[in-house]
């Protein structure tokens, strides 16, 4: 056995290689005949990140197909909405995409103020744009904890969940809420920033930058989780653009796109941040360009913290908003990828046809893809890699 | 060693068996760690966190139902879920408890008017504990923890009556 | 791209379409048979991104809409096209891969026959749901979800 090497570099082939001897067959067994099995993986599983369903057929340890059966977690919210007045809707929302509710709050606040044509303060936009960045942080260390549960890695699960308390401090000071925020409206936001948020704001961000860190040497800088992670799951760059991939999933494909930077909303114009964009389209690429983007978004908060403008924080909109007869579509970038929220209105108090374009929903279809050919700890984690919410994903 | 001080040496402890049994039971819940949504995060994940810490209540999540003794429905169950729910307490041993986290677990929550949801599960399962929210904050969730530890303390007496 | 490059795609296709720029973007609007030849010709064209698919009850029919973008110079274009109820929805999965799952979700909600998919079986709800997504399909009254 100490013969054994572990191959981390990027080399395609086999990652590990035993020696000759060790390879050879016993007598008669290569004329054994197998049957594939069939294993359900979920919807019940430690790391399945939510009631998800994977149906792995299997010739041993390795993978030969995988397919994602969702619709556990569908409570109807597209038909609620449709039942709802606009200032309701946004409840439905936050719980659609449960980490980040705040985007999926302003795709909605942004469908109808295109629709009817509110015109949103200035500080409003930045108020969105601030409490946006923090809510992506506090997903993106979720999903670093998970990914890290998935590979084996328990200790900086709770590491981060040290960090996400404080982000949740922040958040709760300023919407009153810790996860269902219903914060951001049509016209603006809910209320203005409390006095005092921004030291606190401040006060964070600097220890935020070393446990950043922390947790990336936690994680990226051992060996055992790169070589658990690196050469898996590649997604190759056609194939993200043909399956319609999104967010970090495509980046790391080498796909450079993001809403923030090519479909501007809120203050995001006037910001200065980089899109992390990787090549590789394996789990390693994944993780990299997470992290990354997690420490472009503290640049972000840092801007917005220092210019946040004067103003109202909302625009006046009427108690029962009535939209003219129309569609409109809004897109944000959530910490999943474009989210985007396709509004009909016939005119009415409530929307005719709400329709939530998530991005996990996309993200999933290429399990199959992904997972076949790999053994069943490398498809725990690609499915963790691809950082899906099944709130979004069965509505 | 603290122990010995106050009992002093050579010295014993009577207990009845249904309360030592009932004590070391209260004492170390075993979740099964069953996310269905939203307040999974809350109630699972951040409950078990470094700020408010359900270990050291002796509550720790399993990985699988046989290993359990608590499963907390935390989320909306709907038709398709509804049969999974049911064999996963079924696959529980003996004794066993469940905690319905949230509105949507308790009567269906914000989506009980959608024809696909359960207005709550205990309509396919028994609740001992329900607990209002949406979510729950993680100390609601730890406050219904030691309601249940006192549930099961109460039917100790019970149990210690029926002999 | 310029502006009206879908124009020239759907014409050198020879599909018969209507375009119309409204508040929401581009919307083409062209006849269900026309949908597979119109997209293909799209995403020959470098609309090779299927942003959305879904589908909306309008009360007299189902209408489906294809959300497309170009992802050099990010134009959209919506293609619409109207299936009448328990109508078929053929699928374009080979065009836009990304077509698969809102496929069958958009069949199975409001009540259409999908042909041409590797996986036609229902993605969200189980075997005998009504199609919910339906405007004919009430949701559960103030009297049903009382707390008794």
């Amino acid at each position: 056995m100490s013969d054994v090497r572990l191959d981390v570099s990027r080399q395609p082939g086999p990652r590990w290689v035993l020696p000759k001897g060790l390879r050879r067959v016993p007598e008669g067994l290569d004329e054994l005949a197998t049957e594939h099995l069939i294993l359900n993986m979920g919807p019940q599983h430690p790391s399945t990140h939510g009631v998800l369903h994977v149906l792995l057929e299997l010739d041993g340890e390795e993978v030969q197909a995988a397919e994602a059966s969702v619709g556990y977690l569908h409570r109807g919210i597209e038909k609620l909405a449709e039942s709802r007045k606009y200032h309701q809707v946004g409840t439905l929302l936050d719980r659609a995409d449960y980490l980040a509710g705040l985007h999926t709050e302003t795709a909605f606040a942004l469908a109808v103020e295109r629709l009817a044509g509110i015109e949103v303060p200035r500080k409003a936009d930045w108020i969105r744009s601030l409490t946006m960045e923090l809510c992506r942080l506090a997903s993106h260390v979720v999903w670093a904890g998970t990914f890290g549960m998935d590979a084996g890695a328990m200790a900086p699960f709770l590491y981060i969940m040290r960090d996400r308390e404080a982000l949740l401090d922040i958040l709760e000071a300023i919407t009153g809420g810790r996860m269902m925020f219903n914060y951001v409206r049509p016209g603006g936001v809910f209320a203005d920033l409390p006095a005092g948020v921004d030291t606190k704001i401040r006060a964070f961000l600097d220890v935020f930058d070393t446990y950043l860190e922390e947790t990336d040497a936690l994680l990226g800088g051992n060996e055992i989780f790169q070589a658990r992670i690196k050469n898996v799951g590649v997604i190759s760059r056609d194939t993200a653009m043909a399956f319609g991939l999104a967010g970090g999933t495509m980046r790391a494909s080498g796909i450079d796109f993001d809403v923030r930077r090519d479909m501007p909303y809120a203050a995001y114009t006037e910001l200065d941040f980089d899109v992390p964009v990787a090549s590789g389209g394996d789990c390693w690429d994944r993780y990299v360009v997470r992290m990354e983007e997690m420490r472009q978004s503290v640049r972000m908060i840092r801007q917005l913290v220092d210019g946040m403008p004067e103003g109202d924080f909302t625009a006046k909109v009427p108690k029962v908003l009535r939209p003219p007869a129309g569609e409109m579509y809004a897109a944000v970038e959530s910490p999943r990828g474009e989210l985007g929220i396709h509004l009909v209105s016939d005119g009415g108090p409530t929307p005719y046809r709400m329709r939530l374009r998530s991005p996990a929903y996309y993200n999933l279809a290429i399990t199959d893809e992904a997972i076949a050919g790999s053994l069943i700890a490398d498809a725990v984690v690609i499915i963790g890699s691809l950082d899906i919410v099944l709130g979004e994903i069965d509505r | 060693m603290a122990l010995d001080k106050l009992t002093g040496e050579n010295s014993m402890v009577f207990i009845r068996a249904e309360q030592l049994l009932d004590l070391a039971r209260k004492n170390s819940l075993f979740y099964l760690s069953f996310g269905i949504a939203c307040c999974a995060i809350e109630g699972l994940m951040s409950a078990g966190g470094p700020r408010f810490d359900y270990d050291r209540f002796g509550i720790f999540h399993r990985g699988s139902p046989r290993q359990c003794d608590v499963m907390i429905v935390a989320g909306t169950v709907n038709k398709k879920m509804a049969p999974v729910v049911k064999r996963l307490y079924d696959q529980m041993p003996e004794p066993k408890w469940v905690i319905a986290m949230g509105a949507c677990a308790c009567t269906g929550g914000p989506f009980r008017e959608y024809p696909n949801v359960i207005m709550g599960v205990d309509q396919v399962i028994p609740v001992d504990i329900f607990v209002p929210g949406c979510p729950p904050r993680p100390e609601s969730m730890q406050y219904a923890f030691m309601q249940l530890q006192d549930k099961i303390a109460a039917r100790t007496q019970e149990r210690i009556d029926a002999r | 791209m310029p502006a009206s490059a879908h124009e020239t795609l759907l014409r050198d296709a020879a599909v018969v379409h209507t375009s119309e720029t409204e508040l929401l973007g581009t919307v083409v609007r062209l006849d269900c048979v026309n949908v597979r030849p119109a997209l293909g010709a799209l995403a020959a064209g470098g609309f090779d991104q299927l942003v959305d698919m879904f589908a909306t009850d309008t009360g007299e029919a189902i209408e489906l809409t294809y959300h497309l973008r170009a992802f050099s110079g990010f134009e959209t274009l919506f293609v619409k096209c109207t299936v009448e109820y328990d109508g078929e929805l053929v699928s374009v999965w080979d065009i836009y891969p990304a077509a698969l799952f809102p496929e069958r979700e958009a069949a199975e909600l409001l009540g259409m026959s999908l042909t041409g998919h590797p996986n036609p079986k229902r993605l969200l709800t189980v075997e005998g749901t009504e199609p919910l997504l339906r405007k004919s399909v009430a949701i559960r009254g103030a009297q049903e979800v009382q707390f008794s």
